[in-house]
């Protein structure tokens, strides 16, 4: 999920920064507002968590691993606003450290990872699990729904901004100079791999990290009555 | 895009020892980071801020660049970067190719034919045909990814990781944002290696492998359970913070200070980033 440098043209990164700066101004107010002095260095921890939680290689049948984003989680247990911070600090570090997604795409990474992922996730374990208690079997499905949902819908917008490029750049010949596969490939490629594969890992770790914290640290899960 | 899969057997009892290997991988490559950023060389020697806006620059000079030669001479500084900064070219060009420029060359493969590029015909593989626009759209793909991966690379081993979060204050990052970064860039470490324990912990107490479906469970206890870690954790940082003065504000120490031969690398490299711009 995460795009590299060299993939996206300048507009395309540009716009996308352009679209995250009020989204990210308007998510550090919501969470000054929100927050507590005492949980200031909840972000940070959290944040930390977002980027290790990527790193946890999940056993899928077959005898592969995937990698789940954990974005639908952490708006989980954070809410969506501390959770779209939380995640842009992690793919900061991820890109400007450890070469892990581009610096020049970070904008766009943001939108799909921190906006679309958590609130698409966010808002779907809402509708489920609206009025279900805490600990009810509703939240568990719900939790499961909503990763696999948001991890879907960020990989649609993933594809279609693959497959912008080469209808905004190209050559007077019809070479492309970025991402070469039209939006027909870039959407089936993105969003059939997420719908078949790695939407299910999604789904499945969120739900069960939901499960687990329903029975072990019920009080983690307060997020809705905070919000 | 990045999503990895890796082949391996029927049951999934070795996610746990990819997991160890992958938080060895990580400890190690940061360790290593920050020794080759101590190392005396030409980048190391510069203020991470100018640093930082010099490879910027550089990057944008690559998204911009429209021809081969352009990209060509920005590939070219890379590793000539890299020998003035006193890291191996070895390591460096191994570090730069896997894994992003090989993934991406093998996306770039199906773009080769004439079922994706239509155009004049370069050569025929069977019964499929290898376009010129296929074969120039390919190598323009593969060798942008490259050249900004390299300035990446470039950029995250010559400089000290702390100062490089430091350095986006001069960018404008509020100061919240870096205070966070640099806390979160801390409790990664703890983190990935409270991970590495539980998962040698696991290992050494299950005799068999287990089935996918329970590898799943193990994953899922562990992320909880590092949920569970972090909130306890909250409390103590923010006891630590109060003890170093925190009073609701952040700040951060910047103990930057730019030297003339910061400001000459940097009109050096606006200027060739412009030549190579403008340049047809």
């Amino acid at each position: 999920m995460h795009i590299p440098d060299g993939y996206l043209g300048p507009p395309t990164s540009g716009a996308l920064y352009a679209v995250m700066l009020p989204l990210w101004i308007a998510a550090s107010r919501i969470v000054k507002k929100t927050l507590r002095t005492k949980q200031v260095p909840l972000l940070a921890i959290g944040a930390a968590f977002s980027f290790v939680v990527m790193m946890f290689n999940v056993p899928i049948p077959g005898g592969s691993t995937g990698h789940a984003v954990g974005g639908v989680l952490v708006a989980i247990l954070l809410g969506p606003w501390a959770a779209m911070i939380a995640i842009t600090v992690a793919l900061s570090i991820q890109a400007l450290l450890f070469g892990d997604g581009g610096i020049t795409a970070l904008g766009a990474n943001c939108f799909n990872m921190a906006v679309v992922l958590p609130v698409v996730g966010y808002g779907v374990y809402r509708l489920i699990g609206h009025g279900a208690p805490r600990g009810s079997k509703r939240r568990v499905i719900a939790a499961g729904i909503a990763g696999y949902v948001g991890i879907v819908a960020a990989s649609l917008f993933a594809g279609v901004e693959f497959g912008l490029q080469p209808f905004f750049h190209h050559t007077a010949e019809g070479q492309a100079l970025y991402c070469p596969y039209g939006i027909k490939i870039s959407v089936t490629a993105m969003v059939g791999e997420h719908l078949l594969i790695f939407g299910w890992v999604e789904a499945v770790v969120t739900a069960l990290v939901v499960k687990y914290l329903q029975k072990h640290e019920p009080e983690l899960l307060g997020q809705e009555e905070r919000a | 895009m990045c999503d990895k899969r890796r082949r391996g057997s029927g049951l999934a009892g070795d996610f746990v020892a990819r997991s160890i290997r992958g938080a060895l991988t990580f400890l190690k490559e940061a360790v290593f980071a920050e020794e080759t950023a101590s190392l005396p060389g030409l980048l190391q020697a510069l203020d991470p801020r100018v640093k930082l806006a010099s490879v910027l620059f550089l990057l944008l000079a690559t998204m911009f660049a429209r021809t081969l030669p352009v990209l060509g001479m920005l590939y070219l500084v890379c590793p000539l970067l890299a020998v003035l900064s006193r890291l191996r070219l070895g390591f460096f060009l191994v570090r730069t190719w896997v894994f992003i420029p090989l993934f991406s060359l093998a996306i770039a493969i199906p773009a080769l034919f004439s079922f994706v590029s239509p155009g004049k015909i370069a050569a025929s593989v069977g019964i499929f045909h290898i376009t010129q626009p296929g074969l120039r759209a390919a190598i323009f793909f593969v060798g942008r990814v490259t050249v900004s991966v390299s300035l990446a690379v470039l950029l995250s081993l010559t400089t000290r990781h702390a100062a490089l979060l430091k350095a986006l204050r001069a960018f404008g990052v509020p100061q919240i944002f870096v205070m966070i970064l640099g806390i979160c860039h801390r409790y990664i470490y703890l983190f990935v290696e409270l991970v590495e324990h539980t998962y040698l912990a696991i290992r050494s107490r299950s005799g068999a492998r287990l089935h996918h479906w329970q590898g799943r469970r193990v994953v899922a206890w562990n992320i909880g359970q590092l949920w569970a870690r972090s909130c306890a954790l909250n409390e103590q940082v923010y006891g630590a913070m109060l003890a170093r003065g925190f009073r609701g504000e952040p700040m951060t120490l910047d103990r930057f200070r730019t030297q003339p031969r910061d400001w000459v690398w940097l009109a050096c490299v606006t200027f060739v980033c412009l030549a190579l711009t403008t340049l047809r």
